[in-house]
């Protein structure tokens, strides 16, 4: 590492709710976008706009799909599993969550 | 190096079939998986467990590994004896368990090291865009609140020319943007692996996530606050100074408040792009009767005060 890389900072584009294209998102993952268009068939992540081509994902939608992706590689689950494991944990992070703003951590 | 025993790792008798190899593994990995499992050190046993179900499952790799012999403990050091492995040809590659990066210094040895599958592409002739990277960053909650620049180290597992496995440290200056929340990502363009021949690199996700604070607690944008009080300021009602991430404020408190009542102070947490609330969580502190006037005047309060905690559980005092 140089000086010069010391001084630089990275500016990132920070994901908002609908930035990610299904071949930014397949390009995330490292998956084809067969893969990711069953998993909104099947619900498990879904983009905004109608149309596949107007399709934009969500920075939750990238977290979901490579949980998605884990699951299905490691467990063998296939995706009805995978949709009720991810709601399953949300559920309980959701739960933990609450119980943190209660104080009981 | 020390000696690994598959057998143990996966809870398994060394006679075990293959239905019961693979119903183990199945077990495990379910209470292991880094996605699912809290429990502790649950990502080193999910690889430790991948490790000996690759061996296991594996027929070529099993039989040589049972020809070392049942005497050898776990974490025994361990040198393999020569020509161990001679009659035994293995099927390079075959990895389905994710990075083969991750496997131990034991099963290299035995096994060598497995293909690499995003530096195995960059070895063809084709032009090709570098995979994208992921890393969970913690940062604290005031670099949210203020905006900051953090510097940030990466590892990442990288192929040499000689078609080892190395672990590639980098360290990156960032710019954490104001208002950016748990579970959001950065993306920095170019920052992936880089990609094969004349292909772009490819982009680097980072995932953020809130150190623990001492003071507060963060839910999505809100941020809360428990709030110590006296007795009398919950009851009368007072003025207090509040710590916030934006420096101290004056809380009213109203009369009548209760252990746990929240008060809110509207778009005082996170500054997002919808700014979230900072909510003040009242926690009543008792006086501690440590001297003969605080003493007597809990004495008082007992014979003036006709204050039964109990009601509402239908116990009445005599």
């Amino acid at each position: 590492m140089n000086s010069r890389d010391l001084l630089l900072v990275h500016i990132g584009t920070v994901i908002e709710e609908d930035s990610l294209t299904l071949g930014q998102l397949c390009r995330a993952c490292d998956v084809h976008a067969d893969w990711i268009i069953s998993l909104v068939e099947e619900g498990i992540i879904e983009p905004q706009g109608e149309d596949i081509r107007l399709w934009r994902f969500s920075g939750a939608s990238l977290v979901r799909a490579r949980i998605a992706l884990r699951i299905q590689r490691d467990l063998g689950v296939n995706l009805a599993g995978i949709a009720l494991v991810l709601d399953l944990i949300e559920e309980l992070e959701g739960l933990r969550a609450h119980m943190k703003t209660l104080g009981h951590v | 190096m020390q000696y690994k025993d598959y057998y143990k790792i996966m809870g398994l008798s060394r006679d075990a079939n293959k239905d019961e190899i693979k119903r183990a593994y199945r077990k495990l990995a379910r209470k292991y998986h880094p996605d699912v499992s809290k429990e502790k050190d649950a990502e080193a046993k999910f690889k430790e467990l991948g490790e000996a179900y690759e061996v296991l499952k594996d027929p070529e790799k099993r039989a040589a590994y049972d020809q070392l012999g049942a005497h050898w403990k776990a974490g025994q050091d361990f040198r393999p004896p020569p020509n161990w492995n001679e009659g035994f040809e293995f099927k390079g590659g075959g990895f389905t368990s994710g990075d083969s990066g991750a496997f131990s210094d034991f099963f290299e040895q035995l096994f060598g090291r497995a293909g690499f599958s995003a530096a195995e592409r960059g070895q063809y002739g084709f032009h090709a865009r570098g995979q994208d990277s992921h890393a969970k960053i913690y940062i604290d909650l005031e670099d949210s609140f203020h905006g900051a620049t953090r510097n940030i180290s990466l590892s990442t597992p990288e192929m040499t020319a000689q078609g080892q496995v190395q672990v590639k440290h980098r360290s990156l200056n960032i710019k954490i943007p104001k208002g950016i929340k748990a579970g959001q990502h950065i993306r920095l363009a170019g920052q992936g692996s880089p990609g094969a021949g004349s292909g772009q690199s490819g982009d680097l996700f980072l995932e953020i996530a809130f150190n623990n604070h001492p003071l507060y607690r963060v839910l999505e944008t809100d941020v809360y606050l428990d709030l110590p009080v006296a007795p009398w300021e919950a009851v009368l009602g007072a003025k207090v100074k509040v710590p916030t991430p934006e420096g101290i404020v004056d809380l009213k408190i109203p009369a009548n408040s209760r252990q746990g009542s929240k008060l809110r102070l509207t778009g005082r947490g996170l500054p997002a792009r919808v700014p979230g609330d900072f909510y003040v969580v009242l926690q009543i502190a008792l006086p501690p009767a440590d001297t003969e006037k605080a003493k007597a005047i809990y004495q008082k309060m007992q014979q003036e005060l006709a204050f039964n905690p109990r009601q509402a559980l239908g116990v009445y005092q005599q």
